[in-house]
């Protein structure tokens, strides 16, 4: 196992105003979004076919449903890949309708700045 | 056939079936013969019209076997006593799922209560002429899918019928078959636990929508090879509509439609399901998942691929061998023989194809007691 490294990639501050950012740690893009009041840090690379994933858009989505029943949810929790529209769960990583999953890091706010483990 | 590695035996020690032909059209000899069962209202409607749903192609081969004729120069399929010494004894098939014949597109008939009515007397000419003259018979009730209300009653009046295995209507249609206005149908069907199924041929007729969504083929054959078409659209329709989800039990039945289109139909199902899962929010799971669990097919006409292992490829990439049944289509030109048209598939799954999965499917599980020949009067 290599161990971890702490990076400082961003500040609190904007990540509130500009709503997700897209960061750079050494080759890999990571976008940060924070969801439910934490932050979550994702590799910017759809698990599908390589797109920049985190550049989609962050929305909700409907519920499974029973036939016919229509029920939003998830406001603002979900990351809507742009190019085939794979909905990826901001909290988990988990596409919602397969098994993949985004690469995900550990971030953590300390002091207003954002630090991710990689 | 007297293939005894075929023959299994059943928890009970009877033998199972060997062979269950999932597609064998009876006929009705004469108009005549649906009179009795006929409110005489309709009696002359039936008679100068007859089932009335118009258009279909010219074939150079008769849609009937030329050596089907019956013993007494009766239409091919319409004597049960014949059909079983020319067809059910030859081949050693112990039972025959009974598919109905020039009468299946009554759903087409722009009248509904004509269609409804020709429906009912058709159900009760069949149990009285096929299923009580032996009980290698097995029966369909017929239903007029353009009047779901009423073909939900029907399935209700006829389901205490033990030899009625299942539902059957034309595939010709007005609108797909997912759709919400056919669900009264799916549900009767689930109440008796029968399986529904969509039977080709009418495309195009009566009020049915063209064969194609750019119109009409110009010849038969041309017509005839692209009627898979249509049900890959109702298979697909049956699964995004939520059909599986609402009637969780409920299995269809897509007789002699082909099979090699359903990996295709499954993989771009699954591809587009997993970016629009939100356009259809009561799916709970990928659609190749409904379709293998919910649909069955029949083998005739197989696909002839030149390279025998082609076919074993296709069943690979289905990944569900319970899914297929061996059908003849007896007595139409494109008949398939049971003694040669399985050779190409691979041992295991042909034995399914021949008995088991019709077996599990219809609740056949044990052969009809009787001898050769032996139909009641
Ligand atoms: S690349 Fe993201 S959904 Fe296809």
């Amino acid at each position: 196992m290599t161990t971890k490294t702490r990076h400082d990639v961003a500040s609190l501050e904007e990540l509130r105003e500009k709503g997700r950012l897209i960061v750079q740690v050494g080759k890999a893009e990571i976008g940060l979004f924070e969801v439910d009041g934490e932050v979550r840090a994702w590799r910017n690379l759809c698990p599908h076919a390589f797109a920049p994933v985190c550049e989609g858009r962050v929305c909700g989505t409907r519920l499974a449903s029973n036939v016919y029943e229509y029920v939003y949810g998830r406001d603002q929790e979900i990351l809507r890949c742009p190019w085939h529209g794979w909905e990826f769960d901001l909290k988990t990583g988990q596409h919602l309708a397969g098994e993949q999953k985004l690469r995900g890091y550990k971030a953590e706010v300390e002091e207003g700045r954002v630090y991710i483990e990689m | 056939m007297t293939d005894s590695s075929r023959i299994a035996q059943t928890e009970e020690g009877a033998e199972a079936p060997r062979i269950i032909d999932a597609d064998v059209h009876n006929a009705i000899g004469h108009k005549d013969h649906l009179l009795p069962f006929l409110p005489k209202a309709f009696h002359e409607q039936w008679l100068r019209g007859g089932p009335g749903y118009g258009g279909g192609y010219y074939g150079n081969n008769s849609v009937n076997r030329s050596d089907a004729v019956t013993d007494t120069g009766g239409a091919p399929g319409s004597d049960p006593l014949f059909l079983k010494k020319h067809h059910l004894d030859r081949y050693g098939i112990d039972y025959a799922v009974l598919t109905g014949s020039g009468i299946l597109g009554i759903s087409l008939n722009p009248d509904p209560d004509f269609g409804n009515a020709v429906a009912s007397a058709y159900n009760d000419w069949l149990v009285e002429t096929w299923l009580k003259a032996s009980p290698q018979y097995k029966g369909s009730i017929l239903v007029n899918h353009s009047d779901p209300p009423e073909a939900a009653k029907e399935i209700e009046r006829m389901a205490r019928h033990k030899d009625m295995v299942q539902v059957i209507m034309c595939s010709g249609s007005r609108q797909l078959f997912g759709q919400r206005v056919f669900h009264p149908i799916y549900e009767a069907a689930a109440r008796h636990n029968l399986p529904v199924a969509i039977h080709p041929g009418t495309e195009g007729r009566g009020i049915a929508g063209p064969p194609t969504p750019s119109g009409h083929p110009t010849r038969y054959l041309e017509w005839h090879n692209i009627l898979p078409t249509n049900y890959m659209a109702h298979v697909n329709s049956l699964v995004c509509e939520g059909v599986f989800e609402k009637f969780p039990e409920m299995v269809f039945v897509a007789i002699e439609g082909g099979l090699a289109w359903l990996p295709h139909l499954m993989w771009r199902m699954d591809k587009n399901y997993k970016g629009l899962r939100d356009t259809v929010p009561w799916l709970k799971k990928l659609p190749s998942e409904y379709i293998r669990k919910h649909i069955r097919l029949t083998t005739q006409p197989i696909e002839e691929p030149e390279r025998k292992d082609h076919l074993n490829a296709i069943f690979d990439m289905i990944d569900a061998d319970h899914m297929v049944m061996f059908s003849s289509d007896y007595p139409h030109w494109d008949f398939d023989n049971p003694q040669i048209a399985l050779q190409q598939i691979r041992k295991p799954l042909r034995d399914r194809i021949f008995a088991r999965n019709a077996m599990d499917l219809y609740g056949l599980h044990t052969r009809p007691q009787v001898g050769e020949g032996a139909v009641r009067a």
